[in-house]
């Protein structure tokens, strides 16, 4: 797209938007008449929240894949497998389209989030020019996946709910699961606290 | 009420000023004309219809949470589970915050978000005095990104598809209402947009009801 004059921002026009209800007030106002939320021209340390709670998110990873996501006990044998451990069955036992979801869910997107929001946080806060409309693109594509990886924590729920027939065949969660859910739900606090106009300001700038 | 500039709008992602036409027509998207972030949709009776499709996602998702879900068996041992099992198990298992995430984001939310929008639009024709609708929307706004129907619905397929190699299963009828639920709510969110539904919470704070 291409722009002659240079684009109006709400902030240069002495405006705040209000991220709950998007009424525009103006810009000394510190909360919104509509809906009475605290109002900021920009989320306040967007980028040092967003990457603490990545790092967090990346810790936590790390139990999520060590420990054992379920285990299951048949005929009085009990077997313990991780996410990565649970996906090798899959491929042994030949269901390959399974194992590519699950793989895709609890494997790709995860790391995808965490590497595109670092890859955004080091770029918001880069000084010489950066690509603004992949940028966006890119945190539209995190924001969108972000829900998609509790797959693998909903089939554990269903599969633990099902499978309780006592001695003879019955599956029990395991850590992991709670570790993985925590990554889920940090990197998607971690995306919502990215504030894509800081990227865009830096436009405005040039 | 700002009504000083109605027709201005900030875009969420870049915050450029854009004005807004004063109607959309039916099925054209309003998006930022330099990020290209979907602001509003058009739609010639979107409240009447929303309101429509609510009712019959809330009707589905009653039925869900009655009926049993899936039953299972094997080795003529049957066991029938219903959607509420999927996480008071898990809690039973003592793994309560995996519990409370997976009850929150299958049903509490996905519910709280169309009983709220039900509200808005009934007060919006009617003033039902001191309904907080400005809150509603508000917790609209926050629930929105924690509501994972379509998620659990991909999730009941896998745990389908794998446990269907060792046993028979059985799909109950809370689990085709809950097939028909998922694709209803996304479709539904998909049709309220922040526009359009702050403009119904204006509606409905207009005194000329009360």
């Amino acid at each position: 797209m291409l722009e002659s004059t240079k684009p109006i921002t709400a902030a240069k026009s002495g405006l705040v938007n209000c991220l709950v209800c998007h009424q525009l007030a103006p810009i000394a106002s510190t909360h919104c008449k509509r809906c009475s939320t605290a109002l900021s021209s920009r989320i306040k340390n967007s980028v040092q929240i967003s990457l603490s709670l990545l790092v967090t998110a990346v810790l936590l990873y790390i139990p999520a894949n060590i420990y054992p996501i379920m285990s299951t006990e048949l005929l009085g044998d009990t077997t313990e497998s991780t996410i990565i451990g649970g996906i090798i069955l899959f491929l042994e036992h030949e269901s390959y389209f399974i194992a590519a979801v699950i793989f895709i869910a609890s494997v790709i997107v995860p790391m995808a989030k965490m590497l595109a929001l670092a890859w955004l946080c080091y770029c918001a806060n880069r000084a010489d020019k950066i690509k603004q409309y992949e940028l966006t693109k890119l945190y539209r594509v995190t924001e969108f996946i972000g829900k998609w990886s509790m797959v693998d924590i909903f089939v554990v729920a269903i599969l633990v709910a099902l499978i309780q027939l006592g001695e003879l065949m019955s599956i029990k969660v395991g850590f992991a699961a709670t570790a993985f859910a925590g990554v889920v739900v940090i990197t998607m606090i971690s995306a919502h606290q990215f504030d894509t106009r800081f990227l865009w300001d830096k436009v405005d700038e040039e | 009420m700002n009504k000083a500039q109605p027709q201005l709008h900030a875009c969420l992602e870049c915050d450029l000023l854009i004005k807004m036409p004063d109607s959309i027509s039916h099925r054209t998207n309003v998006s930022c004309p330099r990020c290209n972030h979907s602001i509003a949709v058009g739609h010639n009776n979107a409240k009447q219809y929303v309101l429509a499709m609510s009712l019959t996602a809330l009707i589905l998702m009653f039925i869900a949470c009655t009926f049993s879900f899936i039953s299972f068996s094997s080795n003529e041992q049957i066991r029938t589970i219903n959607l509420l099992q999927t996480f008071t198990e898990l809690y039973l298992q003592e793994y309560y915050f995996v519990a409370v995430l997976v009850f929150s984001f299958i049903l509490l939310l996905p519910t709280l978000y169309l009983l709220s929008v039900c509200l808005i639009i009934l007060s919006s024709y009617r003033g039902f005095g001191p309904l907080p609708t400005v809150w509603l929307g508000k917790l609209m706004s926050h629930i929105l990104p924690w509501s994972m129907a379509e998620v659990f619905l991909i999730g009941v397929l896998v745990a389908l598809i794998k446990v269907t190699s060792m046993a028979d299963i059985s799909l109950e009828s809370s689990f085709w209402a809950y097939v028909i639920f998922a694709p209803l709510f996304t479709h539904i969110v998909s049709m309220i947009d922040n526009h359009r539904l702050w403009c119904w919470i204006e509606q409905a704070k207009e005194p000329s009801h009360a």
